[in-house]
């Protein structure tokens, strides 16, 4: 799954300077962040076709969605090498970007799926 | 309350599958047309200017802690002093931005166009949707969901027995309506047309005020603390090159 976020690779100026200055390239924190909105919005819609094939109902398929939201994250922890602060400014960006609007489309292709598969 | 409706295979092979592929397609379509119908207007010269300017003073203070108190002073008192400093708006002087968008036709012509591409495959589409694919359960959400929720997902069925879970071809439309809206952005890259947030932007970039966002600029021009930064980098050098040292 972490092979995904490998558009991330746009690398911003190296954080050693956080312990007193922040020093960020605004268009690399940029670019990273798009690639995790990328690599949310695509593993929601896959998450979703796989929970819908594999019939998940009511809350499991909620409990399935958080779970591939937290691979994503370790995923794109650990395609930036654990070291957050050389690319994003803080935790929550990888951890809460894109969260939301990735469950839109995951209820979409979750009940397309589902519907597909097993309703009729 | 009914357990399990069993819905016919027709519905999926004609109605599901068709609406979903139909609704991508219409947003592709979309974002082309609006792509060619969008116009190339000649940028305003004051316009341009102060966007420069402000992206300027932005970079001053960004990169106030990387040059000498005197320098810093110096340009902050080019860009904000109170007489002839080049974020100082005189007041009184500033444009009205209703007149200036009544003045330019062509640019509530580019609004309108944007509006139009967006409100005319909607509907159209909404109507298809509902002289087709009316009256009859498509599909079903695998949640369970409250009775609150019946007005918004079996928009025209008028059941209270079925359960809320069911959902009419006219929800389905809504649905996809917003859940397609990540794929879109996979598929068609970030600025796409069908994006809505990206749409509000620019509208509100419409009526937008650049004496304001001057005004604002010197402001947290003048708030900037100046804290020259190269002193103190001799020693992070020393600690560096140890490190590499050792």
């Amino acid at each position: 799954m972490a092979g995904h976020s490998e558009s991330s690779g746009a690398e911003k100026k190296s954080g050693e300077a956080a312990n007193e200055i922040p020093t960020f390239n605004a268009e690399n924190l940029q670019t990273n962040m798009k690639a995790i909105y990328y690599s949310r919005t695509f593993l929601s819609i896959v998450g979703g076709v796989i929970a819908g094939i594999l019939g998940f109902t009511s809350l499991t398929g909620f409990i399935f969605y958080f779970l591939v939201m937290a691979i994503t994250s370790v995923g794109l922890i650990a395609k930036s090498g654990f070291s957050i602060h050389s690319y994003f400014d803080s935790w929550n960006r990888v951890i809460f970007d894109g969260f939301l609007s990735g469950l839109m489309s995951f209820v979409l292709f979750w009940t397309f799926a589902y519907d597909m598969v097993h309703i009729f | 309350m009914a357990e399990d409706l069993v819905l016919d295979t027709a519905i999926r092979d004609w109605v599901l599958i068709p609406l979903s592929v139909v609704m991508v397609l219409i947003g592709i379509l979309r974002h082309f047309v609006s792509k060619l119908m969008r116009s190339s207007q000649v940028p305003d010269a004051k316009i341009v200017k102060e966007g420069q300017l402000i992206v300027r003073a932005r970079n001053l203070r960004s990169g106030a802690n990387f040059i000498p108190p005197r320098s810093f002073r110096a340009r902050r008192f080019y860009f904000s002093n109170e007489e002839n400093g080049l974020l100082h708006v005189p007041k009184g002087q500033a444009p009205n931005p209703q007149a200036q968008m009544f003045s330019d036709p062509n640019m509530a012509m580019d609004m309108m166009k944007k509006n139009l591409s967006m409100i005319i495959p909607q509907t159209l589409t909404f109507a298809w949707v509902n002289f087709f694919f009316s009256g009859f359960v498509a599909a079903k959400i695998p949640f369970p969901l409250t009775q609150r929720f019946r007005s918004m997902l079996q928009n025209g069925i008028d059941l209270s027995t079925v359960d809320v879970s069911y959902v009419s071809s006219r929800s389905w439309y809504f649905l996809n309506l917003f859940g397609l809206r990540g794929l879109f952005s996979l598929i068609l890259g970030e600025d796409n047309a069908t994006d809505d947030t990206q749409r509000m932007m620019q509208m509100s970039g419409f009526g937008f005020d650049p004496t304001k966002s001057l005004g604002a600029e010197k402001d947290s021009l003048d708030i900037v603390q100046h804290d020259w930064a190269l002193p103190k980098f001799e020693q992070r050098a020393e600690a560096v090159l140890r490190k590499v040292l050792s």
